[in-house]
């Protein structure tokens, strides 16, 4: 039985759109665009296996996350969203050379005024960064896992 | 499969094609042999004719790094089907703000040190100046710094004082239901993004987001450099090093500042006690004098 509304993915395609179908609940058709970012860069089989794939209750992560790379990929078709991986990596370790910095110049200071303040209680340390929860998949790798590629810095 | 008369190897996408490799195979320099489920993961993501598609818009010059951010991309949709490189993304940012949050709270205890150390200097020169012209010292003005109401003023003082010129991140700038897109244009005359990640993407899960997600380009590297320093590495220990060096300086000048501040009582007895002695001397040499003079 043919929907009244086709979703984006069956507009596009120009095919009946089933009321199992795959893409429907996460390629609504009053958003063309979003599908059309999937096909152009993925396709729409290579999307369908990969929202398959995933458990139903976490298709809706899986097809934003398709969406998302597939959109840095079109607006950045040589680095994608591994440039920005790549550019949070150095924002990351920017802050943490300029942590350790001023706790050094903290550290000096805080001789001074031992009867005044307590020393200052470091709210995280690098290690902790590694460290946030993602429901599914499991734990992320590290910040500083040297396996992470430097595009922009390499270039 | 190998080629007719030759001694190369397939690459890995005709290998998994099952197809002639040929001399002038696109996918040949990327996709080595050896390497099969490099291939694969690409294959799985993309697929053959859309990375062709993405290669052939590209210049002869990026086209090596644009492949490898696409092994790199499908790697990681192998190794997290579901999150991707969204995932890590949203990971990295959210570091970010703990470590802007920590930031923020360090330069605060900072400016709070250095204001009480410049209170200290300025209090130790006019107490030294009204020794030169008493010619003694007053012990309780120099021991009164440590008896301040800490708590009091550091309240006041961090309250006061500015966070730092360093970026923050504004959280309330966005709609977290609704997503919208914030290129990061070096054009935007908004001194506080600069280069830092403004929202995370996908912050909920609905389908219903607004689909702009942010998208930060290479543009990024020429607009304005963060005001935290990009000096780190070599640099650093060039940096530290003098100011170890001043450490150890103030440590002596504290240490021999406590000590004179310690010994302050005894050091007036010291001082009356030269005084007298100096006294008596000119007692004892006007007598012999008197003596001398008064002996015929």
């Amino acid at each position: 039985m043919m929907n009244s509304t086709r979703c984006a993915a069956c507009k596009y395609l120009r095919r009946r759109c089933s009321p199992d179908c795959i893409f429907s609940p996460y390629f609504p058709p009053n958003n063309p665009q979003r599908f059309l970012e999937v096909h152009r860069i993925y396709g729409a089989s290579n999307v369908a296996k990969m929202l398959e794939k995933a458990p139903v209750n976490q298709r809706a992560e899986a097809a934003n996350s398709i969406h998302y790379e597939a959109h840095c990929r079109i607006k950045d078709p040589v680095y994608g969203c591994a440039g920005i991986i790549t550019l949070l990596n150095q924002q990351i370790n920017d802050a943490q050379c300029e942590l350790a910095k001023i706790q050094a110049e903290i550290a000096a200071l805080n001789g001074h005024h031992a009867d005044i303040l307590p020393p200052y209680q470091q709210i995280t340390d690098a290690s902790s960064f590694a460290n946030y929860p993602v429901e599914g998949d499991g734990a992320f790798p590290a910040t500083h896992d040297p396996s992470f590629p430097q595009f922009y810095l390499n270039s | 499969m190998t080629l007719k008369g030759g001694t190369s190897q397939a690459c890995a996408a005709c290998k998994y094609q099952r197809r002639r490799c040929t001399a002038d195979c696109p996918l040949a320099p990327y996709f080595p042999a050896d390497q099969p489920k490099m291939f694969q993961n690409a294959h799985k993501l993309f697929g053959v004719s859309n990375i062709l598609k993405v290669l052939r818009q590209l210049d002869p010059s990026q086209k090596l790094v644009a492949m490898k951010s696409i092994i790199y991309q499908a790697n990681i949709r192998d190794k997290y089907p579901v999150h991707g490189c969204l995932g890590i993304i949203q990971q990295l940012w959210y570091q970010i703000q703990l470590a802007e949050e920590e930031l923020q709270a360090i330069h605060a205890q900072l400016a709070f040190y250095r204001q009480h150390q410049q209170q200290e200097v300025s209090t130790g020169l006019s107490d030294s100046i009204s020794q030169l012209q008493l010619g003694m010292a007053t012990p309780s003005n120099a021991l009164s710094l440590f008896h301040q109401d800490a708590p009091q003023n550091y309240d006041n003082t961090v309250s006061a004082l500015p966070i730092g010129s360093h970026p923050t991140y504004s959280s309330n700038s966005a709609n977290a239901a609704n997503y919208n897109a914030t290129y990061m244009d070096s054009k935007e005359n908004n001194a506080v993004n600069s280069l830092w990640v403004q929202q995370p993407p996908y912050n909920n899960s609905s389908s219903n987001i607004n689909s702009n997600p942010m998208v930060m380009q290479s543009q990024l590297i020429n607009s304005q450099p963060l005001i935290i320093q990009q000096d780190c590495g070599t640099q650093d220990y060039d940096e530290m090093h003098p100011f170890f060096d001043t450490i150890d300086d103030r440590q002596s000048y504290i240490a021999s500042k406590e000590a004179y501040e310690s010994s302050s009582e005894s050091s007036l007895k010291d001082t009356t006690q030269s005084v007298e002695h100096v006294a008596e001397n000119e007692l004892k040499s006007a007598a012999a004098c008197f003596s001398l003079t008064s002996v015929n």
